[in-house]
């Protein structure tokens, strides 16, 4: 990142959430995709397993509400911070500023979205 | 020379400019479609899926917090079979990204923290697997039934 870029201040509080995006919400988003996303859909697992009830018990606990939030929000910033360094790999790194602000702002309003979901449970 | 063009005007630019003179940086016709470039932009490309995975993930919890019935037609539109394409698809890149990045991250540790050395290469590796598999399987557990 050239010296003066807007972005530049916030590069280290990016790096943090994107280092813990890549490496804790990758771990944590494997056995939701796994479990939610394609066991029990095809049926593979009982019905009863991902029931409204027992769903939100167990989302609704402390602990459930912290891990749904980094399994929420930690992904999204790898996301984001991926998803900018790709236009910069294919050539258009001068309009990093308004790709780079564009991605992390995507970012934080998904976060955003990751708080309230959990909070409203 | 044909075929190139000029590379980003502070490409490898450093801090403060030197005395000598330098020929300003030119992109090779060919780096597009390098294998370094590949990697990369594959790399690149599951940030876009990331970002989708999470989105629904999202979807669905929010539609927890809203009751009963908006939770059910959540889990209909997961059980559409695109759906469960789209769930495989971000599966794949969530463990492509995992074994790329475990693969770098034993590299790239300082060769001391403070006064301890770094454990060896191949033992960061093994617990960084180690916590995937077992974060894996404890969570999947949980959440297909099998525990509480």
């Amino acid at each position: 990142m050239s010296q003066g870029h807007p972005l530049l201040k916030l590069e280290p509080l990016i790096w943090f959430l994107f280092g813990q995006g890549i490496l804790i919400g990758s771990i944590l988003l494997t056995a939701w995709l796994l479990v939610v996303g394609i066991l029990h859909p095809l049926g593979i697992i009982a019905p009863e397993a991902l029931a409204y009830e027992r769903a939100h018990m167990l989302a609704s606990h402390p602990i459930g509400r912290l891990v749904l939030f980094g399994l929420l929000a930690l992904p999204v910033w790898k996301g984001a911070h991926h998803a900018r360094h790709f236009f910069i790999d294919r050539g258009h790194a001068e309009r990093d500023r308004v790709i780079g602000g564009l991605c992390y702002v995507v970012a934080s309003l998904l976060s955003v979205a990751a708080l309230v979901s959990v909070i409203r449970l | 020379m044909p075929d190139r063009k000029a590379s980003h005007p502070q490409a490898m630019a450093p801090r403060v400019p030197g005395r000598t003179r330098t020929a300003p940086p030119m992109q090779p016709a060919s780096w597009r479609t390098s294998t370094r470039m590949k990697q990369y932009s594959r790399f690149g490309m599951t940030g876009w899926i990331y970002l989708l995975a999470s989105l629904s993930a999202i979807e669905m919890v929010y539609a927890l917090g809203s009751g009963p019935e908006a939770y059910e037609q959540m889990q209909r539109v997961f059980a559409h079979p695109l759906a469960v394409l789209f769930h495989a698809i971000c599966l794949f890149s969530v463990g492509y990204v995992l074994v790329r990045f475990f693969g770098l991250f034993p590299k790239a540790q300082p060769a001391r923290i403070g006064p301890l050395k770094p454990p060896p290469q191949p033992v960061v590796a093994a617990m960084l697997y180690g916590a995937w598999i077992g974060i894996t399987v404890v969570l999947g557990a949980i959440l297909a039934g099998g525990v509480f």
